[in-house]
């Protein structure tokens, strides 16, 4: 992966680390051969170049990083997005839900190629790197900071796997936390209202205390990993300091393995740090780290490399108009149940003709549009048989969709009117958009060719409501499901669309999501959930 | 003076100050700044008196058996060890410390705007129950938890710069003096490069976040036809430059980020170069300066991540602001009208006790009239309680005569019984089963394994959309208020439910004396009602 290409570019951060600690260690020596004598601009220069190239080497990790980790994160943005807007998925999902993994969860995927990859590559090969420079210097300092690698490697083992497990215990007390006061806070009104103020801010209080206390106890253990890094390179910093300081003194109580000039010395003391900064780097990205694993993990089921498409997307170029008309005779639903934690809506049965209305009626929240969505082939069913009369598979070329808040793109009104039928021409366009009651509006605004943001601004929920409508009738699709299709109407413009609707009923069969009682009268039957 | 909207008049606590830590989270900050320090020091001192020993060591090594002998190599060889272990416990009682001080004052922070918000009036609060605004918030008290965090390490990054200052005057007057000098800079020159450089991206990433949201809510909304026509592709490029944007905005504010850590890695190279080409004592104590002076800049390192991220949250610490800086109503709210009241609606005039219905088509208004006596929302209706109009009523006044079972049922996560104690404090088990028998309830919760224990999911789940509304008719009962305002109570019932429930109702109504108004749009349940009244006669819309 290119972000971890991107890591690579910490070695050159060791390079100026190494020149630096060159600069260090000849300046100091130089100082010792001449005491007040000229100081070589050498090692001046080493000093400067070490400092440049440690600050081009983040700067390059980062430049590097971000566009590669951008690259990875919008191929899972892309499959998720495909998938939340346009597969079948196995419960509904509210805006809000979907935008949090589409958006949230993908930009802590983003964050992790960027922060965390390349720090793992540095933590993975840095040490080394470092170890095998100062070795040419001082090979015993060498094997000193090895020797106080292996148990700092095992200790943040042990210590770290516990502190994973703890600050997993934190973040889901956090989440927790924040989910009760968000709940509360969304809630003020209805707490206002019954004069529960005092009450709810007390049990938010104690809530947030208690969180706040239990947080502490759990970071006690959390912080114990980055304990020991300190530990371990401190100690490490001192021991090189030691063994070299009687090195030079010749005070070893062993045979001096090695012989040590002081700018060797000082060089394998300035650069024993270094061991363990590429780990100290992974110690900060870790919050990353967690988070866009947990957000794959999230993810899984929507990314790039899950599962095909449960839906044949609809769309094909030839002459989509005629085929599913004529594979369609009518829609039997046979016990169609729908389930998924905490809900359960059906079991659902209907029956209806190649025309015909049929109501599913029920108040908000009875899964009038999620039963829909199941015949759509949109959420997958717990159970039951959804076909065509004649019993084939019910092709999704066959379902047009009414929206309650349909879908508008920035464009024309015939942009948005022929959405599912791009190649219609101006004429069936407006003979459409004619006989769903949108003629006042072409007459006073500007035609077809009336510009339409994505907000629909200018438009009334009435005018949305019956650009959905025209869409659906466009598309030419047989079986047509309207979700809500007289809701926040006013009555003229209610009793309008209901007009509209008994008049597709005659040539298209019709499921019409509906509390509504005047929809419901002109249906042919009623399905109550 | 001129003061403009966004910086807040002396009077009013800034939201650090509010978060600045009391009683023990204050004791806590106090020891992290002073373990803060300790760190900083043993840091800088274990790697300067190291390089102090080892440049003496090599002279006196060089000098022979005499100069070793004279050299003192027991202290700082002890001294040594001694700073790496305490570095080690100074760093990990920073870390705790300054966590707890922070936790335990954005706990305080947290209550503190929850009591503000919730003293507000309904009809002119701020309105929170989007889900963007109150993400919105979490976000912005983690961004602020987490400078509350960082301003424990400050202390720190100040003792080692005057510890390194101290340490380069052995070296010399001018290295010393040139030290102070960049130190004194740092600070301004990293605020303003961090304004300078992360201030557009950053605000540009959060404006093409938000953006983003919004347009793919829009897209996640209309969903079911995106996937009936097979419209995703398009959906996708429409998207397009909205992530492009994004990505563009947040690459740059990547490289921003690098180019400040850049300029403090160049910082530490000009400090060794100063003190090495100025110093002028000995070699030992040139070694000490130059190690501590490096170390006191990475010492600088808090002081940079502060300033990098300041810019991203002062948006946010704005927002908290405005909400803190709303007014927090007096602790004696005016005296609000509990005896039960008449109503005057239009023309018509309520006893305590009366049935009214409300009629008109749907859409014209209904709901509105019952949430405007409610106090949930401002609309300008003719209508008067106990002889006031209805804009000049006290919220309180409104609280104590109504309770509204709303359309749409909202429902604290929580129980059902935390869902029934929010309408009365102390409520007893009898009284809220007593209440679920007349919303027709009981049984269905009885059958439930947790009974009144079971939690409620984020759609009130296992409750059904029914059962949701008439676990908030219970509710609207057990407040108890001389006026029950219910909307479309009996929505989604089958027949012999409904006309159980509408039986029910009305003994309760009968031998409690309660007032009601009704709005339904099913006949059965207007037979509650004594009287109508057509909403048009009420709202303009």
């Amino acid at each position: 992966m290119k972000m971890k290409r991107a890591g690579h570019f910490w070695a050159l951060d060791l390079a100026g680390a190494a020149l630096f600690c060159i600069g260090i260690s000849g300046g100091v020596s130089a100082l010792v051969a001449s005491p007040g004598g000229s100081r070589t601009w050498l090692w001046i220069a080493c000093l400067a170049a070490g400092g440049a190239c440690r600050a081009g080497a983040i700067w390059l990790v980062n430049r590097f990083a971000m566009p590669a980790a951008q690259d990875h994160a919008n191929l899972w943005r892309s499959a998720v997005m495909r998938r939340l807007l346009g597969a079948r998925l196995p419960a509904p999902l509210t805006a809000g839900a979907s935008a949090a993994l589409a958006i949230d969860h993908v930009q802590a995927i983003e964050e992790h190629g960027a922060r965390f990859q390349p720090a793992r590559i540095s933590a993975t090969f840095g040490p080394l790197i470092a170890l095998g420079i100062i070795a040419l210097a001082s090979w015993v300092s060498a094997l000193i900071l090895l020797a106080t690698l292996l148990p700092f490697v095992v200790g943040m083992i042990f210590a770290g796997t516990s502190a994973r497990r703890a600050s997993e215990r934190q973040l889901e007390a956090l989440a927790a936390l924040s989910g009760l006061f968000v709940d509360r806070v969304r809630h003020l009104p209805l707490i206002r209202h019954f004069g529960a103020e005092r009450r709810i801010a007390q049990q938010v209080e104690t809530a947030t205390r208690d969180v706040a206390e239990r947080t502490v106890a759990v970071l006690r253990a959390a912080f114990l990993s980055s304990a020991v890094l300190e530990f371990f390179s401190a100690i490490a910093v001192a021991l090189v300091a030691i063994y070299c300081g009687f090195s030079l003194l010749k005070l070893l109580p062993f045979r001096a393995p090695e012989s040590l000039t002081l700018a060797r010395a000082f060089f394998a003391l300035a650069m024993a740090p270094e061991v363990y900064l590429p780990m100290r780097r992974l110690a900060a990205a870790y919050h990353e780290k967690q988070m866009g694993e947990a957000a794959e993990t999230a993810l899984a089921a929507y990314g790039p490399g899950a599962a095909p498409l449960a839906v044949p997307q609809p769309k094909s170029g030839a002459a989509p108009q005629q085929a599913p008309r004529a594979g369609f005779d009518g829609l039997v639903v046979e016990t169609l149940a729908l389930a998924w934690p905490g809900r359960a809506i059906g079991p659902v049965s209907l029956r209806l003709g190649a025309a015909g209305m049929v109501a599913l009626s029920g108040p908000t929240g009875s899964g009038k549009t999620s039963t829909l969505a199941a015949i759509a082939g949109q959420i997958e069913a717990l159970d039951g048989r959804i076909a065509t009369a004649s019993g084939h598979p019910l092709d999704p070329a066959a379902i047009a969709w009414a929206a309650q808040r349909p879908l508008l793109l920035p464009g024309t009104l015939r942009r948005n009117l022929a959405l599912a039928a791009p190649d219609a021409d101006d004429a069936a366009i407006l003979a459409v958009a004619e006989r769903v009651g949108l003629g006042p509006l072409l007459a006073r605004r500007r035609g077809l060719d009336l510009a339409i943001d994505h907000r629909g601004s200018g438009l009334s929920g009435g005018e949305r409501r019956r650009i959905g409508l025209a869409r659906a009738i466009l598309s030419a699709r047989p079986l047509l499901l309207c979700d809500e299709p007289t809701a926040d109407l006013d009555a003229q413009s209610a009793r309008q669309v209901t007009q509209v609707l008994r008049d597709l009923a005659r040539d298209h069969a019709l499921v019409v999501a509906t509390h509504d009682a005047a929809v419901i009268a002109v249906a042919d039957a009623e399905i109550a959930l | 003076m001129k003061t403009s909207p966004l910086t807040p008049s002396a009077t009013i606590p800034s939201p650090l100050e509010l978060a600045r830590p009391t009683g023990a989270a204050a004791r806590a900050l106090r020891w992290g700044r002073l373990a803060a320090m300790a760190a900083a020091l043993a840091g800088l001192l274990l790697l300067g008196i190291s390089g102090w020993f080892l440049t003496g060591a090599a002279i006196a090594g060089a000098g022979g058996l005499l100069a070793v002998q004279a050299f003192n190599y027991l202290i700082p060889s002890a001294a040594i060890r001694l700073l790496a272990i305490l570095r080690t416990v100074a760093r990990y009682s920073e870390r705790l410390l300054s966590h707890k001080a922070a936790l335990g004052a954005m706990a305080q922070l947290r209550a503190r705007l929850f009591r503000v918000l919730a003293a507000q009036d309904s009809r002119t609060a701020p309105n929170l129950s989007a889900g963007e605004a109150s993400a919105r918030l979490i976000g912005d008290i983690a961004a602020l938890e987490d400078l509350i965090v960082r301003q424990a390490t400050r202390p720190g990054s100040v003792a080692a710069a005057l510890a390194g200052v101290a340490l380069a005057a052995f070296a010399g007057i001018v290295p010393a003096l040139l030290l102070a000098l960049l130190f004194l800079g740092f600070v301004p020159l990293i605020g303003t490069l961090s304004r300078r450089w992360t201030q557009a991206p950053a605000r540009e990433a959060a404006e093409a976040l938000g953006d983003l949201r919004s347009r793919y809510v829009d897209m996640a909304q209309a969903r079911a036809e995106i996937a009936a026509y097979g419209l995703v592709e398009e959906i996708l490029a429409e998207l397009a430059p909205l992530v492009e944007r994004l990505d563009r905005a947040r690459a740059a504010l990547f490289r921003a980020e690098a180019a400040v850590a850049g300029v403090q890695l160049l910082y530490g190279a000009l400090a060794a170069i100063l003190v090495l080409a100025t110093a002028t004592r000995g070699p030992a104590l040139v070694a000490l300066a130059i190690l501590a002076a490096t170390a006191a800049i990475e010492g600088l390192a808090a002081i940079t991540r502060t300033a990098f991220r300041q810019a991203s949250v002062d948006a946010g610490l704005r927002r908290l602001e405005a909400l803190l800086a709303l007014p927090e109503p007096p602790q004696e709210a005016p005296a609000a009208t509990r005896a039960p009241a008449t109503l005057e609606l239009a023309t018509l005039t309520l006893q305590p006790g009366d049935r009214l219905a409300l009629t008109g088509p749907s859409g014209s208004g209904k709901t509105i009239v019952l949430e405007t006596l409610a106090g949930l929302r401002a609309h300008p209706l003719a209508m008067r309680v106990a002889g006031e109009p209805l804009a000049a009523c006290a919220a309180a006044t409104l609280q104590a005569q109504f309770a509204l079972a709303a359309q749409d049922a909202p429902l604290l996560a929580g129980t059902i019984a935390d869902n029934l104690r929010l309408a009365r404090p102390a409520v007893a088990e009898p009284a809220m089963h007593a209440a679920l028998r007349v919303a027709c309830l009981e049984t269905r919760i009885a059958g439930l394994a947790r009974g009144l224990d079971t939690p409620l999911g984020e759609d009130g789940a296992p409750l059904s959309g029914g059962e949701r509304k008439r676990l908030a008719l219970a509710r609207a009962l057990l407040a108890e208020r001389p006026w029950l305002l219910l909307d479309e109570p009996t929505e989604g019932l089958d027949a012999a439910t409904e006309r159980e429930l509408v039986a029910r109702l009305d003994v309760y109504l009968r031998e409690t004396g309660k007032g009601l108004v009704l709005v339904s749009h099913r006949a059965h349940p207007l037979t509650l009602a004594s009287r109508a009244l057509g909403v048009e006669t009420l709202v303009t819309l």
